[in-house]
């Protein structure tokens, strides 16, 4: 599928656990995310996964250690199993059942979180990653697309400075013995990054945003000016608003509550001014997959999938509280069975799978019919 | 195409001209070959053309370049990349993407090209360059003459009228070599591209190029004309030009083939030449039956060396042959303990090392590895060498050989103090093998010496290890060169599939062997020469004196 | 036309107002969970659900903004580009080394070329090292998630204030001397501990729970500092101190040599080229050194 259509289903499913606290809801949404990671790794990948530990473990591990250690630590909650002697410091006191529901409610959010990124290491590989970064952001995808390639040569490299001093008797016998090893390969990776640079030069990159030589650098710092200047403005607008958050009742100014506009105000000017810079930046992108119906019903699911949860939390009725006496979670189906939708991506593969070999055919004689895609 | 007027360069803080008063003039279509020794100015000139002489490296440049109506000192590299293309030297050092296709498009997203024309440009040098299959293949799996493709084709994808090649092949064994200049004079023929290629090897670009341009360096002029021309001129010459020039043969031939008409005519009488005479060598490193099963990081593969026998002998010189992948790395690495053997027993003066610690052995066996510059890091050439001995734990005033001798030895008198890092690549060569001779080794194990070596220091290489070898050490050459083989080698191993498949006299084996021939035994099938001198001598009964061509001169 | 030592100074007070306002931004991001108790009591319930969001937000706006800002400068050339790609991947090899080799405790060798690299360099450099050196290892290790852009954050942060440690050792007049790696160890060691705080305080209302503080009465920000405290030392402390004494020893072990060689090679990495205007006969055309 679309990188694009992964970073929508991602955020959906990653966005249940920032904003709820019903382990139901967070059950539903782990589950889910484990079917697809798994959707992912039945496909025929032609690229070797990344260190991965499987979703399941991870959340056992997650949800144990985060009630043992909420449980230790807080002492609150009205349902006492034991009590643990008060000379012991920090976790001396009750152990109450609340503290331990609340522990591994964490665990099971960090759970979450974590599957639903696997996903995106699972079904995007590095470079359209780094594809898709913002327009803006230009010379940050190509400093990590050199780092990228760099990383498996500089192995390489580690591996015959470690033979080569090894016959010049070098051991290992201290942290000072890394030095032998160490230098060689960065003083190689300094000569390797002019000889790069010059690479880079001969094909035209110009570093910046690469905006032609002939209108020269004073043309780009005035127009950069205006952006900085509302950048200075949005983030201090952010700033006010997130300080106004904190005061309580200080958010309010004539009965207005102004933290919220203002941070609404600031988010708007970074936008802005990433997506100025984005349209001020004189390259082309080649990378980019096709966009088709899969992936619009895909990314549409997985938006209509979380849009109940999301409007019922921030009105503050989806939230579940252990505290002071447990009691069983709510649950709303209207809530719960729309998160069903964050399947999508299981038929989208499918679908993406049957569809490969016309699209394929396509793309080899180098003719995309698709719409460009600029970021 | 291309027309220089008197170029002239200086690097920034560098004393002298690198270049002056250089004049030539290129036509669209031309195949140019640039050459010189090292540090002469060769890469200076090729980096005038499309602008990255000055503005890349800094520098005062005087005269004028005009390519393709443009001035690139004007207009600069990133204009000028539309108009020429540049090939550097070694592939990996030059890729910024990871897979071939994003490679090639690099220069087409900088020059804001819309998607789509993108991907016409990118097929249509995929196919120019006979990549098509590999475009979805990852950079790090490809071999070295297809990284270097890939190079060529990201170079091409502008679609410039004129390709600039920096020493292409240097960094690559002769296959990939081969394969690369093919390609390169296939654009040259089909395309009409206009080629400048610098090269140290002239014997495998002769045949394809039109006009030469020779660089001496040290303030001479350069010399331009037809590669006949300019071989006849010069020093540095192919040894069929050289055998040429001293038979008088004329016109003078710069190729084998066009070496072979000369012989055709004349009957020449075979006459095997005289087997050295010598004592019979003593043992001193022996291998027995060695396995060596062996998988390199990242590469998966598992290279095997499988039943191997070998022993080197004191003052004498062993020079393993074979193709890429025949194991000969591997089991250079097994000698000197770095892998360690399944099966077999290595033993080192009567003693058995098989087992013993890289660092032990290593003390009497030198390993030079295919890359000098993994072992230097130190500020000065000299702290290198005190870092082995610290390695070893000898005091500098204990060292076998007192370092400033063995610094004088390799010609490294003058740069005991420079940083290692700023020396040419011979330099630094040198400085590497003082590090590991520091120790008076008893073995010299050499693997791949010559890449990116030009002609002056490879023949101090060669009086290197002619040198060593009379001093009583035992020497063993893995090398690609079958020049320089032919010039040093006392005895020859070839390797294949792991297995020695040959061994013996070099006139025997390499003589007999496809692909491993030097040009004279090319010539002279049959004849068992080698080198110039040996063939100055059959041909006129003439001992190397009287013509001036000793064996380094091959 | 603009004054050029106008505009010189007007674009060098936006970017201060730039570092400082994100710094702002950052930090009450990161004391944000100091609030949330008295928040809580003070009946905004609703605060503290969605306050990982609000968190995730601030960071990111400070990330966004300090990466638009270092970019321009730090990525000006090839050559400066192709060192911070290949010095971020070096680096992002060493982090790679940490997580498949366990070394001992919170050690991560990450820290050194971070520091070193903003100290010569300078500090947009150095942060952009810092922040793109996790955002690459995140990515060769699937470690992507909410939790990023606080890494990022916090050790571009690392890298920009090395450069604050350039200016200290030149007004100290230690450059060069055997001493200024005195200062870089003291800041490097500070760093090891505080970016395990700062980790923390990403974390710790997950793992301590907003609203676990509000059913005990009375507790205001006195008590979270003090609960935070305990939090760190009995979580974090011994973990972070090996990280700090490891960045310590790096760059009193390794820092003299690999300054040496950053120095030489900066030489190579910087100078100006004088264009002469188009049709001008460029003889001589003379390319000045510098330091950009």
């Amino acid at each position: 599928m679309h990188p694009v259509a992964w970073f929508i289903w991602i955020g959906a499913a990653a966005l249940v656990p920032l904003v709820t606290r019903d382990p139901l809801y967070l059950v539903i949404d782990f589950a889910i995310t484990c079917v697809v990671v798994d959707a992912i790794r039945t496909q025929p990948f032609t690229e070797a996964a990344p260190v991965f530990a499987a979703p399941l473990r991870f959340a056992a591990f997650a949800v144990l250690v985060g009630a043992l250690f909420n449980g230790l630590i807080s002492h609150v909650g009205e349902t006492i199993l034991l009590r643990l002697p008060d000379a012991i410091p920090l976790i001396g006191g009750p152990l109450t059942a609340e503290s331990l529901v609340y522990g591994a409610i964490n665990g099971l959010i960090l759970a979450t979180l974590f599957s639903a990124f696997a996903v995106l290491t699972l079904a995007v590989p590095v470079r359209d990653l780094i594809a898709y970064l913002p327009r803006a952001f230009y010379p940050i995808a190509v400093v990590s697309a050199i780092a990228a390639t760099f990383v498996p040569s500089s192995v390489r490299q580690f591996q015959q400075v470690r033979e080569a001093q090894a016959i010049r008797g070098h051991r290992m016998r201290g942290l000072r013995d890394w030095l032998p090893l160490f230098m060689p390969v960065l003083i190689g990776g300094l000569e390797r990054a002019l000889q790069l640079a010059e690479a880079m030069t001969a094909r035209g990159f110009a570093g910046g945003n690469g905006q032609p030589e002939s209108q020269g650098p004073a043309v780009r710092r005035g127009s950069g000016t205006v952006a900085q200047i509302v950048l200075v403005l949005g983030l201090g607008s952010v700033l006010v608003g997130g300080v106004l958050r904190l005061l309580p009742g200080g958010a309010r100014w004539f009965g207005l509550d102004l933290s919220l506009p203002l941070l609404v105000l600031g988010t708007a000017a970074t936008l802005w001014v990433v997506w100025r810079a984005g349209s001020h930046v004189h390259h082309t992108r080649y990378r980019r997959s096709t966009w088709t119906g899969v992936e619009s019903a895909c990314a549409v699911l997985s938006v209509v999938a979380v849009l109940p949860i999301l409007i019922l939390t921030l009105r503050g009725e989806a939230g579940y509280n252990p505290y002071p006496r447990l009691a069983l979670p709510g649950f709303d189906p209207l809530l719960g069975l729309p998160l069903l939708g964050l399947l999508a991506p299981i038929w989208g593969l499918q679908a993406r799978r049957n569809g490969t070999h016309s699209a394929e055919g396509a793309d080899g004689i180098g003719v995309t019919t698709g719409e460009g895609r600029r970021l | 195409m291309i027309t220089g007027d008197r170029l002239g360069f200086r690097y920034p803080e560098a004393p002298q001209l690198v270049l002056s008063e250089v004049s030539f003039a290129v036509a669209a279509g031309d195949f140019v070959i640039v050459a010189g020794p090292s540090g002469a100015g060769k890469s200076t000139l090729l980096r005038s053309l499309n602008g990255l002489v000055p503005h890349f490296t800094g520098g005062t440049i005087s005269g004028r370049v005009i390519v393709d109506g443009l001035e690139p000192v004007v207009v600069g590299p990133q204009r000028m990349c539309r108009h020429v293309g540049f090939v550097f030297q070694d592939p990996e050092s030059q890729f910024v993407m990871d897979r071939v296709e994003d490679e090639i498009a690099f220069a087409l997203e900088n020059a804001a090209l819309a998607p789509g024309e993108m991907r016409v440009r990118v097929a249509e040098v995929l196919d120019l360059l006979d990549l098509t299959a590999l475009r979805e293949r990852s950079l790090s799996t490809l071999s070295g003459g297809e990284k270097q493709r890939v190079s060529i084709a990201a170079a091409l994808a502008l679609r410039p009228r004129v390709l600039v090649l920096d020493e292409p092949t240097s960094q690559l064994d002769p296959e990939s070599a081969e394969d690369v200049l093919a390609a390169v004079a296939r654009l040259n023929a089909e395309r009409g591209l206009t080629i400048v290629l610098a090269e140290h090897r002239l014997e495998r670009v002769l045949a394809f190029a039109n006009r030469m341009i020779y660089v001496p360096g040290g303030g001479h002029p350069a010399m331009v004309g037809t590669p006949r021309d300019v071989v006849g001129a010069i020093d540095l010459a192919p040894p069929v030009s050289k055998l040429g020039k001293a038979l008088g043969w004329s016109p003078l031939p710069i190729t084998t083939e066009e070496g072979r008409a000369f012989i055709r005519e004349r009957a020449f009488q075979s006459a095997v030449a005289a087997a050295r005479i010598g004592t019979a060598p003593v043992p001193y490193l022996t291998a027995q039956s060695l396995d060596v099963a062996y998988a390199p990081r990242g590469n998966g593969g598992t290279r095997v060396v499988s039943d191997v026998s070998l022993s080197l002998a004191k003052g004498e010189v062993t020079v393993l042959v074979g193709r890429n992948g025949a194991g000969k790395s591997t089991l250079l690495k097994s000698l000197v303990g770095l892998v360690k053997p399944q099966r077999g027993q290595i033993r080192l003066g009567g003693r058995d090392i098989t087992a013993a610690p890289v660092a032990e052995i290593c003390r009497d066996v030198a390993y030079l590895p295919q890359d000098p510059n993994a072992l230097l890091f130190a500020d000065t050439v000299m702290e290198e060498l005190q870092i082995t001995l610290r390695n070893h734990g000898i005091a500098p005033s204990e060292a076998p050989v007192p370092a400033a001798a063995l610094l004088a030895e390799l010609g490294l008198a003058d740069k005991a103090g420079a940083y290692p890092r700023d020396l040419s690549v011979g330099e630094r060569q040198r400085v590497a093998l003082a590090a590991m001779m520091v120790t008076r080794p008893g073995v010299v194990l050499l693997d791949e010496p010559t890449r990116g070596l030009d002609y002056e220091a490879k023949g101090r290489l060669a009086g290197l290890i002619r040198q060593w070898r009379d001093a009583g050490l035992a020497i063993l050459l893995v090398t690609h060169d079958v020049e320089l083989a032919a010039t040093v080698a006392d005895r020859v191993l070839m390797m294949a599939g792991g297995k020695i498949e040959a061994q013996g006299d070099p006139h025997d084996v390499l003589t007999s062997a496809t692909g491993f021939a030097p040009q004279i035994a090319q010539l002279f099938p049959g004849s068992g020469w080698l080198t110039v001198a040996e063939a100055l001598q059959g041909l006129c009964g003439d001992g190397p004196a009287r013509t001036g061509l000793g064996r380094a001169g091959g | 036309m603009v004054d050029p030592a106008l505009s010189h100074s007007r674009a060098r007070f936006l970017r201060w107002a730039i570092y400082g306002l994100t710094s702002l931004i950052g930090i009450v991001a990161f004391v944000y969970p100091f609030f949330l108790p008295a928040l809580a009591s003070a009946g905004g319930s609703a605060h503290a659900v969605d306050s990982p969001l609000f968190l995730g937000l601030l960071g990111g706006f400070s990330l966004i903004a300090l990466l638009l800002e270092a970019q321009g400068d730090a990525t000006s050339d090839a050559k400066r580009t192709a060192l911070l790609g290949v010095l971020v991947g070096l680096n992002a090899v060493l982090g790679f080394l940490e997580t498949t080799i366990p070394g001992p405790g919170g050690f991560s060798p990450i820290f050194f070329l971070i520091i070193v690299g903003g100290y010569i360099y300078g500090g947009r450099f150095g942060f952009l090292l810092g922040a793109l050196t996790l955002f690459v290892s995140a990515l060769i290790t699937g470690g992507i998630g909410p939790w990023l852009p606080y890494r990022m954050l916090v050790s571009g942060w690392i890298g920009m204030g090395a450069a604050l440690v350039t200016s200290l050792n030149r007004v100290l007049r230690l450059q060069g001397t055997r001493w200024e790696l005195v200062p870089l160890a003291l800041f490097g060691g500070l760093w090891g501990l505080l970016f395990g705080a700062l980790m923390d305080l990403w974390f710790w209302p997950f793992a301590i729970g907003p609203d676990t503080q509000h059913w005990q009465a009375g507790v205001g920000l006195g008590e979270t500092l003090k609960r935070f405290a305990a939090f760190y030392v009995a979580t974090s402390f011994l973990w972070d101190s090996i990280r700090a004494v490891g960045t310590i020893a790096m760059l009193l072990l390794f820092g003299s040599p690999t300054l040496r060689t950053f120095r030489r090679f900066a030489r190579r990495f910087a100078f100006t080229v004088v264009t002469p205007a188009p049709g001008v006969q460029p003889d001589p055309l003379t390319v000045r050194e510098g330091h950009a």
